[in-house]
């Protein structure tokens, strides 16, 4: 069955046998190859060639969660500083490269990691290759630059925080309010006196300890043979020194035992809002994949138990916001976690009479099993949310979780096994994931209040 | 670990030292050999009720995107019916008369997806992306709701009081108030001037002017179906002929093309305390059908529509005033604008017009190199390609062509009439096109730090 199935994707032009396999129920699997350099850098392979276009992404295992405790939003303004020159590549001149070769770029700070990708057409490996190299092995950059990009990262944080109603909430709010550990609960975009107070001595420092061969990994996805880009791959990268590993932090969360309430004043809105989150189950364990589905039953979709119960027959918001790791999704972490719902609503409702809402339907999956189509409906979107993962975005999707899992778990080849991992899950086992996980002791409620 | 150390000093000191050692670097290497793009091919066909559809087989996910585009919009709506239109798409969401709104929900979401209705300028779209085995059930599905919505008026109410606290909401957002105000500066009384409705005006709609508007505007005559993915096309095909093929022809399409103005003055919107001004800076320009338009994209790409653009090199890279600054030409139908916006931090909101005005006058001075512009020519190409290696990004390119009446030879000669545009030609795109004396600037922010920092720049009105 697997190996028709397997045929039929990759073998064979899709569209000429749809026909034949389009009754079956869809499966979906990438070809992984993985390998480590001895400088410790890990690199993970994965051809795909419905377009002449190459994804390469270089993912670094340093987030914000254990940036310096006197330098909150440290790892993301180093994150600016990866773009303002290396070697033989000076200021803009990296972002000037990608695009003269018809790409584009980015980069970005999250709990685990710090990546930085490039989507080039395929021909173009090697040069950016090349240029991710050049800045693994150094950067070259001046005060001047420092200032600038804390220039720029202050109005970033303005922009999406300081001048923007509910800018923050609840995804910068709410892990500090749920959280005990620093390394867990502090700002990530970072107060400004602490972007203001970072020096060029910070900035060497960081990239000493954690921009190193050993503490990243390199995914490449798209139209390219694996032979090839692996030997490109040792011809840039595998003479950069490795670093001395770092003792990993302890980043624990404690088991919440009581319900904590929280609100703030957000003096730019003018309708209140409120967030609920619980902490998630250990990553990888069976009640996480669980969670992951009983996230798909009470919020994922105009379907989902919270949006029936808030908007259609309650009528006290026009929608809920929510998920696993607000900024990015269930796989790309390494950590504790929270699952988080949001929902704006009118000065006239109270936050306590939308719990009450919300407890219900809490309170109907921690009794009742799932029933099996609800159950088989979580599955589904599941398998067709992870299949986008999987080839969306040009393959940055299927980049993202080939290096995240490469860093966390040693083993990209991970991306083929969720799906099983999902269709494992049991009624019985949500309903044990929710007894324990949706329990009220396990949650923390924000409330924002509009105006001053 | 002290190779390293060794290594970033090192580093550092060759960019202090100077153009010597400049001299020294490494040459990014070219790469291999360009591979082939071609667009991927499509398949359209003509219901006698004159229905289109095209179906693009695209990729290798098992997953199927439908988006069917019906042409009403808020181009629809008369001067007290701004959001009727989006109504209109909620009420539809809310039942079939044959399928309650729960069951809608959930039949979508057993194949993976979700029903969206969303409303713009122009179009309507409804849309879904699920699992390829569930294509034909999508598009019955988005057939049923699209013909029969039950339009329940036990929905009204609640549905008005989400609009009314979005409204709300909306206008607290300094971005959603200065474009507001920018778009009833160009369009005066043209719908396309009126982004909010008041919240009086929300709450006269009825049920019955819902239904009429969707009597008014909807029919298989002004509808097109795309369709893009992993899917068998004969079953597509066949999906979508038995779901449509009853169905009226309906109203023909109405079109009412704007004639936006724009004059050099500055609409100041005080928001006290802001810790940024948000800036709207722009004025009407050649729409898609236009043979100025790909030179008015390259221009665009060069002056401020990429990270390596001048606006952002300037105030971004060099300067620090911003972080997302961006240009932009924003299309309706037989219309469009050129637009610069950026918040900038309030204490520099002065130097931040300075510098963005010195930069279109610079492109209009004199023409930039042939390498600059090769370089933006490269992104547009390389973009292109991107923005045709997805099966929704397919839709929304053939959509264009279809919203525009442009046939494929837009796509077929994009890269070619990017690669032909001269520097002689960016510069006279520039003077024609992006003319600094007539751009409408609106700000938001703090009018007490600011008024004097902009009043240079123009006669400020509040």
């Amino acid at each position: 069955m697997r190996l028709t199935k397997l045929i039929c994707l990759f073998a064979v032009p899709a569209f000429l046998l749809v026909s034949s396999c389009a009754r079956q129920e869809s499966k979906f699997s990438v070809p992984v190859a993985y390998h480590k350099l001895d400088n410790g850098l890990k690199v993970a392979l994965s051809q795909d060639k419905t377009a002449p276009t190459v994804v390469v992404a270089v993912y670094y295992n340093i987030g914000f969660r254990i940036e310096p405790k006197d330098r909150t939003g440290f790892a993301h303004l180093f994150e600016h500083m990866m773009f303002q020159g290396s070697a033989n590549l000076g200021k803009m001149e990296f972002i000037r490269l990608v695009q003269e070769n018809g790409g584009v770029l980015n980069g970005s700070t999250r709990f685990d990691f710090t990546n930085y990708f490039e989507i080039l057409p395929a021909h173009k490996l090697e040069t950016a290759l090349w240029a991710e190299a050049d800045r693994m092995r150094g950067l070259a950059i001046t005060q001047d630059n420092l200032t600038n990009q804390q220039g720029v990262v202050k109005n970033e944080v303005k922009v999406n925080v300081i001048n923007q109603p509910y800018g923050g909430f609840p995804w910068l709010d709410m892990p500090q309010y749920a959280n005990e550990n620093w390394f867990n609960s502090h700002n990530f975009y970072g107060d400004l006196n602490d972007l203001d107070a970072a020096t060029l001595e910070d900035v060497q420092s960081f990239f000493l300890t954690y921009y190193a061969p050993n503490n990243a990994a390199v995914a490449i996805v798209g139209d390219f043979e694996p032979v090839e880009a692996l030997a490109l791959v040792k011809k840039y990268f595998g003479d950069l020194p490795s670093a001395e590993r770092q003792e990993p932090a302890d980043i624990s969360e404690p088991r919440q035992e009581n319900e904590k309430k929280f609100n703030k004043t957000d003096k730019l809105a003018n309708r209140p809002a409120l967030a609920f989150a619980y902490h998630m189950p250990e990553r990888n364990s069976p009640e996480y994949y669980a969670m992951g589905l009983l996230d798909q039953i009470l919020v994922q979709g105009e379907d989902s138990k919270l949006h029936q119960a808030l908007v259609k027959k309650a009528g006290l918001t026009g929608g809920v916001n929510g998920g696993i790791n607000l900024l990015g999704n269930m796989f790309n972490y390494n950590g504790p976690m929270l699952w988080t719902a949001s929902l704006f609503h009118d000065s006239n409702v109270t936050a306590d009479s939308i719990m009450a809402v919300v407890d219900e339907v809490i309170e109907e999956v921690r009794t009742n099993q799932v029933d099996q189509k609800t159950l088989k409906r979580a599955l589904v979107k599941m398998r067709s949310g992870l299949y986008d993962d999987l080839g969306g975005f040009f393959g940055a999707g299927r980049a993202d979780l080939l290096a995240s899992f490469a860093l966390f778990d040693d083993n990209p080849a991970r991306i083929n096994s969720l799906e099983d991992e999902f269709r494992k899950v049991t009624a019985e086992l949500i309903l044990q994931t929710a007894q324990e996980h949706l329990r009220p002791g396990n949650r923390t409620v924000l409330e924002l209040k509009a105006g001053s | 670990m002290q190779n390293r150390v060794i290594l970033v000093f090192f580093c550092l000191s060759l960019v202090l030292s100077g153009t010597s050692a400049l001299a020294q670097k490494e040459t990014p290497p070219e790469g291999g050999e360009p591979k082939d793009f071609t667009l991927p091919q499509k398949q359209s066909f003509v219901l006698n009720n004159g229905l289109k559809a095209t179906l693009v087989p695209y990729g290798v996910l098992p997953k199927v995107y439908v988006r069917i585009i019906v042409r009403v919009g808020n181009v629809n709506e008369a001067a007290d019916e701004v959001w009727l239109a989006d109504l209109t798409g909620d009420l539809m969401k809310e039942g079939t008369q044959s399928l309650g709104a729960e069951e809608v929900a959930q039949q979508a979401a057993a194949m993976g997806g979700e029903v969206n209705i969303s409303v713009g300028q122009d179009r309507t779209n409804i849309s879904g992306d699920v699992l390829s085995e569930s294509g034909p059930d999508l598009v019955k599905l988005l057939g049923n709701i699209i013909q029969n919505p039950l339009l329940p008026e036990s929905e009204v109410e609640r549905l008005k009081t989400d609009m009314v606290r979005q409204l709300s909401i909306e206008k607290t957002q300094p971005q959603s108030i200065a474009l507001e105000k920018f778009r009833k500066v160009l369009y005066a009384d043209h719908p396309y001037g009126r982004v909010f409705p008041t919240e009086e005006m929300l709450k006269k709609y009825t049920h019955d002017r819902v239904a009429a508007f969707y009597k008014a505007n909807f029919g298989a005559a002004r509808t097109q179906v795309f369709i893009s993915g992993r899917f068998d096309a004969r079953k597509m095909e066949s999906a979508v002929r038995q779901t449509f093929r009853d169905w009226d022809a309906g109203p023909e399409a109405i079109t009412k093309t704007p004639s936006p103005k724009s004059e050099r003055v500055i609409y100041l919107i005080d928001r006290p305390g802001a810790a940024q001004s948000t800036l709207y800076i722009g004025l009407p320009v050649i729409d898609p059908s236009h043979e100025d338009y790909v030179s008015l994209q390259v221009t665009n790409s060069l002056l401020g529509g990429s990270f390596t653009s001048r606006i952002t090199s300037n105030i971004r890279e060099d300067k620090g005033y911003t972080y997302s600054p961006y240009s932009q030409v924003s299309s309706r139908y037989r219309d469009a604008y050129w637009l610069q916006v950026a918040d900038v931090t309030t204490g520099v909101t002065g130097p931040s017009l300075r510098e963005i005005f010195y930069e279109i006058d610079r492109l209009q001075d004199e023409p930039p190199s042939a390498a600059e512009l090769n370089g933006i020519q490269n992104y547009l190409a390389g973009t292109f390609v991107l923005r045709n290696s997805s099966r929704t990004g397919i839709v929304g390119q053939l959509a264009f062509l279809d919203l525009h009446g442009l046939d494929d030879s837009y796509l077929t000669e994009y890269v070619k009439n990017v690669h032909a545009v001269t520097p002689a030609e960016v510069r006279e795109t520039g003077r024609k096109y992006i003319r600094d004396d007539e751009m409408t600037i609106v700000i938001a922010g703090d009018k007490e730090k600011i008024y004097r920092q902009i009043s240079n720049y123009g006669r400020v009105v509040e």
